[in-house]
């Protein structure tokens, strides 16, 4: 009788998960596969013969998996490294490092591109001054897949180094004891011990940044454009900008090419990870630091001048773009002003109701999700299940395609008022919470998946022992547990999904805003000194927040907020 | 308690018959309009704004995006079968002309097109020119050597110094493209020539920061965007090229699924207005009736030499140009 | 407190069979090793009965009740038994109280009550007063005794232990072999415990089964198991048996008879299934260094013990069997001498193997 309870318990969430993961990753993006295997309702396989035939389409192809890997190994480099370095050694002020560098998620990655467009080119401030300037007229060399992979790969560092900081702060002293007992030195350590323990959650990292890198718009717009170096998203931009009927259908014929794309990656990320043992025993003392003694004083600048490169520069290009009247006017006592944030902040309505929208969708859907990713995570890792090994993989797909290209689907599915209830979302913020949720849940699902890989199955096993059903033991042991990656998830979800632009341009309306639409309208229209005003407020909020999160700080358990020690 | 009830009934009544004798406006319009449109965020407040004046009880709700984004929205309601607008004022004909031929606009046979400039507004009244929006260069001050031309731009002595909206991802710059190659004095020629000097950038904001900031000397750039940027004192100047400049013609239209056509038309009767026209001048547009006065950067009696576009050709040989283009502007 | 009865359990992944066809029952209160090396089976055997995993044959009983048979499967959390892991388990972000009333939430109960069976429990395993303390802090005997604490005290009807000593020194092995003992003698609770140490085994259980590829090879008393090895792998297993050849079987008695070892006559003794075996299992103690009189062998190694010497020793007439014998303090012989070694006992190996699966009182 209470084995029937049981099975009860495990058949619901079970069931809900899959309602869950078919609703926000399957259905938009089937209603899309529609659209291209059925263009206006015939079916009919033209639009798909007429895009794979396409040279245009395969070389946009090969040019998205170059910057994809390219970026990716630049993002997980220095991600790693600067993990390993901030986690396992004993440099100062670290909290305070870790605070800024994830900072750059929170610019946009336009902003980024744009910044560092402005440094390396003829009217750099910097370069000036150093007497390098490149002549007036001299292509700059960021327009190129070497720039875009390097913009990229800064992009998305951040990323890499949250996922993986999470899991180094759970790994035990004596693994690496017994390592220096054994005669080596620290870096054979890092070598051979730390980074092996450390490949679930790295090989996360990857994932996550080689799928970002894919689906990434704003970069390869800003510096492959002008090369003429077309990538998948920037393809599906021209199709949507040409003139025609086949619009749709095209695009999303794209969109499964970069869908598939994804899912191959996960894939091989999966089988990777299937052949070894990572788990690490609970109960131990976590790793004390590595002293760098005489080399402290190199490697922390080498990190704060690396801070100054991929969050200084592009800040400093926000403020000073926010403070003069018009673009391209220089900066000085007579020209500075603070008319832009005067507009921005109290006559132009949609720039505060942005805010407040952007900040509610954004810590809905990390919520929202983090709750999904734990009991998700739970059977995906622990259940080898093929159905739920399916469920993991379909995940990626809503974040690899192009921002629009979910928002399209998201139009079609919810254009009509909702079966039933008779309600419609379209056209309301629901419609953009919607989209968070599907794009959103594979940041949230990877580090929360590394997690479970990391914690030793005996310990739930130890609670089903003393009798504890399904509910209670996700709730007293597993919850606590995996607390950690689901709180650098949910942050990872709300740095990203508050700049986010490409979803909500299609999808809002007037009291719907976002800061990302009204950031790209200011851009678009040549006024881009508001823009800038809202960058440097967004920033600010952001910080903010951060911050406050450190009031809390005790309450939270130990791990969750990656800035705190 | 009785007496409350009382009082409020005569309130209720009083207010009834003040309203009744309000004065009877220009037809009232009510309700709910849906506009998407490819205006500039500011533009587009403004322009609403000014409406709801003269229509005060209209209620508009505003999708504003660029013209990409709006007509990908767009198709995306067509293929769902609900389309939501009830006008669209978005920067290109040429897109007009597609919905057109799609059958999705709806003609309005009495709009009020006295004065508008002639090939501004479709001939069958589907769609309206609002404004006239050109295209000239765009010179940053310190540069050592002004272009008179378009053909100057081509010139050697200007390579990679020149930032131009690539058709690919515009509209507006597509049509220009249409244009321009066309004309015996520029042709495929001249871009030819222009592929090894100018790089095509994501839209004309990218160009406006690109010359603005000094990285790039010379633009192609449409003119309300240039002069408001160098009104608020950006380092640039405006070129009107002696070839003439290409214009379009940012159209206003009404859905055939509009919920609220009267209220629709209510809204290009706006736009069409001298009001409306009045507006579009002091945001910085030329706009389509030339009566109602130029912007303030307009050189005072100057007659600009516009470049005729014939807008149907441009639409048929669109797909085959951008492909030219793309080949052309390949590194 | 239950009976456990496992019946023709087997367990497959793929072609590989971990379990094969089991037998086994434990008595109420009963204690039983289950020895094997690594990759027996003995974990494999223990996740079954705890109902971590499902069998693709056979059933498990619990006291009357049916627990697991490939169709129907009872959920570990309903099972009623307690389990020490190796890893002990222990949850991290928990007190050592908190770890230890767990099992006492989950049933619903309350203090005062809960209070005092969590500190009973941890008096029992002597770590009063360690109520607030991390596991993290604690060395590892004591998370051991901690894990045992939170497994009784829920007064589980069966206990299995995985292992439990192999993380730990030898001298605190020694006080824990004590200390499991001692419980066992209190409270009476029936005890699985899984080794792969047979000193371990021998000292704690009532009956050892011996675990081999999946299949239980014997099932006896300790002393039974040393004295009376089924077959040759439980031979040379437990205690280090040697398996000699013999020739020349001549029985003389129910438990008796002689044979040619080595190319001596010698008496050994034999069970009932053993007319027609073909070798026997010699231990140390039933050889000596006998002078003049006994199998000629070379001495390949001679290693003080403490007290006394081990020498290994092989013979012409089995070079394949490295003979072993303890010789006392001050010992004679050195590497390479020639010595006599005499056999003063043995066990005649049943011919049979596969009707030694059935259990031995």
């Amino acid at each position: 009788m209470r084995d029937a309870h049981e099975r009860l318990d495990h058949a619901a969430l079970r069931g809900s998960l899959f309602v869950v993961v078919a609703v926000l990753s399957l259905l938009p993006l089937t209603r899309l596969i529609w659209e291209g295997l059925a263009p206006g309702g015939t079916a009919s396989t033209s639009a798909l013969v007429r895009v794979l035939t396409d040279a245009s389409t395969w070389t946009a192809t090969a040019h998205s998996l170059v910057t994809a890997f390219g970026g990716t190994l630049v993002a997980v480099v220095i991600g790693a490294i600067v993990a390993l370095v901030v986690t396992l050694t004993d440099m100062r002020a670290r909290s305070a490092f870790v605070f800024f560098f994830v900072m750059p998620l929170l610019i946009a990655p336009q902003v980024v591109a744009l910044a560092w467009l402005q440094s390396f080119g003829p009217a750099s401030p910097l370069l000036r001054m150093l007497g390098a300037a490149p002549l007036v007229g001299s292509r700059n060399p960021l327009y190129s897949p070497a720039g875009i992979i390097v913009v990229l790969g800064v992009q998305y560092a951040p990323l890499v180094f949250l996922t993986l900081r999470a899991a180094l702060r759970s790994l035990p002293q004596e693994l690496m004891d017994a390592a220096l007992a054994g005669g080596a030195r620290p870096f054979r350590v890092v070598r051979t011990i730390v980074v092996p323990l450390m490949t679930p959650p790295l090989l996360a990292g990857v994932a996550l940044s080689f799928v970002s890198c894919l689906g990434n718009f704003g970069i390869p717009a800003l510096l492959g454009i002008p090369a003429n170096y077309v990538v998948l998203p920037t393809l599906v931009y021209q199709r949507l900008a040409g003139l025609g009927p086949g619009v749709l259908s095209d695009v999303a014929v794209l969109s499964i090419l970069i869908g598939a794309m994804a899912v191959a990656g996960i894939l091989i990320q999966d089988a990777l990870l299937r052949r070894r043992d990572f788990r690490i025993p609970a109960a131990a003392a976590s790793a004390r630091a590595f002293e760098l003694r005489r080399w402290r004083p190199f490697v922390e600048t080498a990190l704060w001048l690396l801070l100054v490169v991929v969050l200084v520069l592009p800040l400093c290009a926000l403020v000073l773009t926010s403070l003069v009247p018009a673009v391209g006017v220089t900066l000085g006592i007579k020209t500075a002003t603070l008319e832009n944030f005067q507009f921005v902040m109290f006559e132009h309505a949609a720039a505060r109701r942005a805010f407040v929208n952007s900040v509610a969708l954004s810590a809905t859907a990390s919520i929202v999700i983090a709750l999904i990713a734990i009991p998700l995570a739970y059977f995906v890792v622990w259940h080898k299940s093929p159905l739920f090994a399916a469920a993991n993989i379909v995940t990626e797909i809503p974040y690899a395609v192009p921002g629009v290209v979910l928002a399209i689907a998201a139009i079609l599915l919810f254009l009509r008022p909702l079966p039933i209830v008779g309600i419609s979302i379209y056209n309301t913020v629901w419609i953009i919470l919607f989209c968070y949720l599907a794009r959103f849940l594979v940041l949230g699902l990877r580090p929360v998946a590394s997690g479970y890989r990391q914690l030793d199955r005996t310990l739930e096993e130890a609670s089903q022992i003393a009798g504890a059903r399904l509910m209670r033991r996700l709730r007293t042991i597993v919850v606590p547990l995996v607390a950690p990656a689901a709180a650098a998830g949910a942050l990872l979800i709300f740095l990203t999904a508050f700049n986010e632009l490409t979803v909500s341009a299609l999808l809002w309306s007037s009291g719907s805003e976002t800061l990302g639409v009204v950031f790209f309208s200011f851009q678009q229209g040549g006024d881009s000194t508001y823009a800038a005003a809202l960058g440097v407020l967004t920033v600010i909020v952001s910080v903010a927040l951060m911050l406050s999160t450190l009031l809390f700080a005790r309450r939270v358990p130990q791990g969750v907020l990656p800035w705190r020690d | 308690m009785k007496w409350e009830s009382r009082r409020s009934f005569v309130i209720a009544t009083a207010a009834l018959a003040l309203a009744m004798t309000a004065p009877a406006g220009a037809q009232e319009a009510k309700g709910k309009l849906v506009l998407y449109t490819s205006q500039p965020e500011r533009d587009a407040a403004q322009t609403v704004a000014a409406f709801r004046r003269v229509q005060p009880n209209v209620d508009v709700e505003v999708f504003r995006s660029g013209t990409t984004e709006v007509m990908a929205k767009l198709a995306a309601e067509f293929a769902g079968g609900q389309p939501k607008p009830d006008v669209l004022l978005i920067a290109d004909a040429a897109s007009m002309e597609a919905l057109k031929a799609d059958g999705r606009l709806q003609p309005y046979k009495e709009a009020k097109v006295d004065g508008l400039a002639a090939g501004s507004f479709d001939s069958d009244r589907t769609y309206f020119g609002s404004k006239l929006i050109t295209t000239g260069i765009v010179v940053n001050t310190a540069a050592k050597s002004r272009p008179t031309s378009w053909a100057d731009l081509a010139k050697p002595e200007y390579k990679g110094q020149v930032a131009m909206p690539s058709p690919l991802y515009s509209g507006a710059a597509a049509i220009m493209l249409g244009t321009m190659t066309t004309r015996s004095d520029l042709g495929w020629k001249y871009f030819e020539q222009l592929a090894g000097s100018a790089i095509a950038v994501r839209g004309n904001g990218a160009v406006l920061n690109a010359v603005a900031s000094g990285e790039k000397t010379y633009g192609v750039l449409v003119d309300f965007m240039a002069f408001n940027a160098k009104a608020k004192g950006s380092p640039i100047d405006f070129v009107f090229p002696a070839e003439g400049l290409p214009a379009v013609t940012e159209p206003v239209a009404i859905l055939k699924t509009a919920t609220n056509p009267a209220a629709a038309r209510a809204f290009v009767d706006f736009i069409l207005s001298d009001e409306g026209q009045k507006l579009a001048a002091t945001m910085g547009y030329i706009p389509a009736r030339a009566s109602v006065g130029m912007p303030s950067w307009y050189p005072p009696g100057a007659k600009i030499n516009l470049m005729p576009t014939d807008i149907a050709k441009v639409v048929h040989a669109n797909s085959a140009n951008l492909q030219r283009f793309a080949e052309m502007f390949g590194k | 407190m239950a009976r456990l009865t496992i019946e023709h359990l087997s367990k497959l992944y793929g072609d590989f069979r971990a379990l094969d066809d089991v037998t086994l029952t434990v008595d109420n209160g009963e204690f039983v090793a289950i020895l094997g090396a690594s990759g027996c089976g003995k974990t494999t055997l223990l996740r079954q009965v705890a109902g971590f995993d499902k069998p693709d044959a056979g059933q498990i009983r619990i006291g009357d009740a049916v627990v697991s048979t490939p169709e129907y499967h009872v959920p570990p959390e309903r099972r009623r038994i307690g389990i020490v892991f190796q890893s002990y388990a222990l949850w991290p972000h928990m007190s050592v109280a908190e770890n230890v009333a767990y099992g006492l939430d989950v049933a619903g109960i309350r203090n005062p009550e809960r209070a005092h069976r969590v500190n009973a429990a941890l008096a029992l395993v002597e770590l009063d007063g360690f109520g607030d303390r991390r596991p993290a802090l604690l060395s590892g005997g004591q998370r051991q005794r901690v894990a045992l604490a939170r497994c009784l005290v829920t007064e589980p009807s069966l206990v299995l232990l995985d292992e439990p000593l192999a993380n730990l020194d030898v001298h605190l092995r020694a006080s824990m072999e004590r200390e499991f003992a001692k419980f066992h003698e209190r409270t009476g609770t029936t005890m699985i415990y899984i080794t792969h140490d047979q000193a371990e085994a021998m000292a704690l259980a009532d009956r050892i089964a011996v675990m081999d590829h999946g299949r239980i090879l014997q099932v006896a008393t300790p002393s039974q198991l040393y004295r009376e090895p089924a077959d040759a792998t439980v031979a040379r297993f437990i205690g280090e048996g040697m398996v000699v050849p013999v020739a020349n079987v001549e029985i003389d008695g129910d438990a008796t008879c002689t044979a040619d070892v080595l190319g001596r006559r010698v008496r050994l003794r034999h069970g009932p299934a053993s007319a027609r075996g073909t070798h026997a299992c010699l231990r140390e103690h039933d050889l000596r260094i006998a002078h003049g009189n006994g199998v000629r062998a070379t001495v390949t190694s001679v290693v003080y013990q403490g007290g006394h010497f081990r020498v290994e020793a092989t013979c012409a007439a089995a070079p394949a069997t490295a003979l072993h014998l303890t010789v006392p303090e001050p010992c004679g012989v050195h590497a390479g001498d020639a010595i006599d070694i005499g056999i003063d006992d043995g066990w005649l190996l049943p011919a049979d193997h596969e009707s030694q699966l059935s259990e031995q009182r």
